[in-house]
């Protein structure tokens, strides 16, 4: 009886979220900062070209920026370069000031949102005034500020492992002004975690900005 | 000059501990394209005994000859048996030589005052960063510096046997970059321009010395310029080298062109990224021991401003610009700052003044010298790693090698507008082959694509393959193509 109960609930909460009415996501992009487009490159498991304006990323209708301002913290205490409160506070430009740059090597950021939420998108821009990949990007929720229960992965293109969370098989990505938007996928978190390990100009790991989007849970 | 263990003890451990510092951890930093393409041509000298010398793409020849007493004592015999380590030995002892010749150069300052300048000579940012480095730029001013030494021993003392030394030099200096003749000439104006020299010895005969200098020049330049003997032509590539090397270099449309400042502000303070490099109190004193020069300080401050101004200002001119030419002003300038200090330290007040302001400017230069060749050695912020290799380089080599234990014969296809350092980290390996435009066959047991051309490389693989990006340097990103399994 009590499984019966379960599944029926089940069932009505997927068709509350399919019946959701969805909304494009709006964000709020920077300004490029390097001149001319690298060439499409069409191949499968790298991301695919882009021309022109991405289609737009659909979230329920009702969700927010849960983010701003929100507490950041970090597997590097002492970054390199900026403060821990430039992953949260809103400034994307790109310039200098605006990013944190954390030591070489697999580092994470989280941001603490404070409540749990249910969570649509997470849009991360790590360093765009160049052309570079950043390696093994993987993007961990969950209620646990150590995230060692209940740890739902929403992305990974760490295809060898390096940030010891499994291989996975999302494309990685030429950073740009647009940033990268992950979904969230309805998720309930309070807690976001984004791993790196360096990038392909060099071994530093640099948040400009991270925006999680979602509804509070009431 | 110094004659007891007290005045040589000091320079002694200062220079000792400049080698140290040079020769720390020199396999660390990510090969640049520059020092890759000539450790590939040590490597094969190395291994085949033979050297033809290249004026199109490459400098003088002694780099290269340099390397192989260092690599046979590293038990090193063939370009896949060399290392990092071996190569940039080579510039680490020069560097490590520099800052003895500076500090016997400036003896006529006084005994701390030339100890200083060798202190300043061994924690010049560049001067560390350069001499760390598998370029030609810290062996030429090593042999500047021996050249100058030779020469005013030769004034002071006579004989035909130090003009002959330093007309050795001077051979070195021209067999290993072909900017030598522009420094020597720097040089020669200089003393026009610092006034009346000191007596010479009754017996010292000029013609003589000219004749035994010029000729120990030019037989040291030609035999290394001729492969010892084995490549004439080698010789005559030498002579007709130096005037597309100077078109080129003024010609405006290398892709190093900068403004005239650049190289003052090195010597000042830049930031970049949020990342600061100065050296601003070694400049400052620099420019205070140009200043006593100019209103009539001892000889050797009058040349050294005489000679740093000149070199300065040729730099400058010149449209091509690059750090490591910066180098070439580090000894000029630690004479001047030394000089600045001697001229302070003329009571006990002055000299403990003095003596503060050597070792903070040596504190400071020593911290920045450590960012630029340690820290932040090979990141696009420092203004000494110019257009520097990535660190992802280092990961070609594994990939390469695993690439080929699973699919045994290769081949290995890099295929991109520009590859440097990977034919050094993939030197050995069999079946490598390099494209800059994609080839008919494209398949092989690991495929590097610069993203440009990545997808007409896709284009002709057949079957499924795994990608992953690599940077060949910041802002040039290359696809790895492997067989997927």
């Amino acid at each position: 009886m009590l499984r019966l109960l379960t599944a029926i609930i089940a069932l009505a909460s997927v068709c509350a979220v399919r019946a959701e009415e969805m909304v494009p996501l709006k964000l709020d992009l920077p300004k490029p900062l390097f001149v001319g487009t690298p060439r499409p490159i069409k191949v499968s498991n790298l991301e695919p070209a882009q021309v022109g304006t991405p289609p737009p990323f659909m979230v329920p209708a009702g969700t927010v920026l849960l983010s701003l301002n929100k507490p950041a913290t970090s597997s590097d205490s002492s970054p390199v370069i900026g403060e821990l409160t430039c992953v949260t506070d809103g400034d994307k430009s790109g310039i200098e000031g605006s990013y944190v740059e954390l030591g070489p090597g697999v580092q994470w950021v989280q941001v603490d949102l404070g409540a749990p939420a249910r969570l649509a998108a997470i849009a991360v821009w790590h360093f765009h005034a160049e052309a570079r990949v950043y390696h093994a990007v993987v993007v961990q929720l969950s209620n646990d500020p150590d995230f060692k229960a209940a740890v739902t992965t929403v992305f990974n293109n760490d295809d060898t492992n390096a940030d010891g969370l499994g291989k996975g098989s999302d494309y990685a990505y030429v950073e740009t002004y647009r940033g990268r938007v992950i979904d969230a996928k309805g998720v309930t978190a309070r807690y976001v975690r984004l791993y790196s390990d360096g990038n392909t100009s060099d071994e530093l790991n640099h948040y400009t900005e991270v925006e999680v989007y979602g509804r509070p849970v009431n | 000059m110094p004659q007891t263990s007290s005045h040589w003890l000091p320079l002694a451990l200062v220079a000792v501990a400049a080698m140290l510092w040079r020769g720390e951890g020199l396999g660390a930093r990510p090969m640049h394209a520059d020092e890759a393409n000539q450790a590939v041509k040590a490597g094969e000298l190395l291994e085949s005994g033979r050297y033809a010398y290249d004026p199109r793409d490459h400098h003088g020849p002694v780099l290269y000859y340099a390397v192989l007493p260092v690599a046979w004592i590293r038990g090193e015999r063939t370009l896949a048996g060399l290392d990092e380590v071996t190569v940039r030995l080579v510039p680490a002892i020069a560097g490590a030589a520099c800052v003895i010749l500076l500090g016997l150069l400036a003896a006529p300052l006084g005994r701390w005052p030339s100890l200083a300048a060798a202190a300043f000579m061994a924690s010049s940012p560049p001067a560390l960063y350069y001499s760390r480095y598998f370029i030609q730029e810290t062996l030429l001013v090593a042999f500047t510096l021996a050249a100058f030494l030779c020469a005013r021993r030769w004034w002071e003392r006579g004989g035909a046997a130090w003009a002959a030394a330093a007309g050795a030099c001077l051979g070195l200096m021209l067999a290993t970059k072909e900017s030598a003749p522009v420094f020597a000439a720097c040089a020669l104006l200089a003393l026009a321009a610092a006034g009346p020299l000191p007596a010479r010895p009754a017996h010292a005969r000029g013609g003589l010395a000219a004749l035994a200098c010029l000729g120990a020049a030019l037989a040291v330049a030609a035999l290394f310029y001729s492969s010892f003997g084995s490549h004439p032509a080698g010789l005559r590539d030498a002579l007709g080298s130096w005037r597309p090397a100077a078109a080129r270099v003024l010609s405006g449309d290398t892709g190093h062109e900068k403004p005239w400042w650049y190289y003052l502000r090195l010597f000042a303070w830049q930031r970049s990224g949020g990342l600061t490099f100065e050296q601003a109190g070694f400049g400052a004193l620099a420019l205070a021991g140009a200043g006593i020069a100019l209103s009539g300080g001892p000889g050797l401050l009058r040349w050294a401003a005489a000679y740093s101004g000149l070199v300065l200002l040729v730099l400058s001119a010149t449209p091509y610009k690059t750090p490591w030419l910066a180098v070439n002003l580090v000894p000029g300038f630690a004479l001047l700052a030394a000089g600045a200090l001697a001229a302070l330290a003329r009571d006990r007040f002055g000299a403990a003044v003095a003596g503060a302001a050597a070792l903070a400017v040596v504190a400071m230069l020593a911290l920045q010298a450590d960012r630029a060749a340690r820290v932040y050695a090979s990141d696009p912020r420092n203004p000494y790693a110019y257009v520097h290799s990535a660190p992802d380089v280092l990961k070609f080599r594994p990939l390469a090698e695993w690439a080929l234990a699973r699919t045994p014969g290769g081949p290995v296809r890099v295929i991109s507008e520009e590859y440097w350092p990977l034919p050094w980290y993939l030197r050995g390996l069999g079946n490598v082959g390099y494209w800059n435009s994609p080839p008919e066959a494209c398949d092989g047991a690991m495929v590097v694509a610069s993203a440009d051309l990545a997808g007409a490389v896709r284009a002709r693989l057949h079957g499924p393959y795994d990608q992953a990006y690599l940077g060949l340097r910041p802002g040039f990103v290359l696809v790895v193509f492997t067989p997927r399994r």
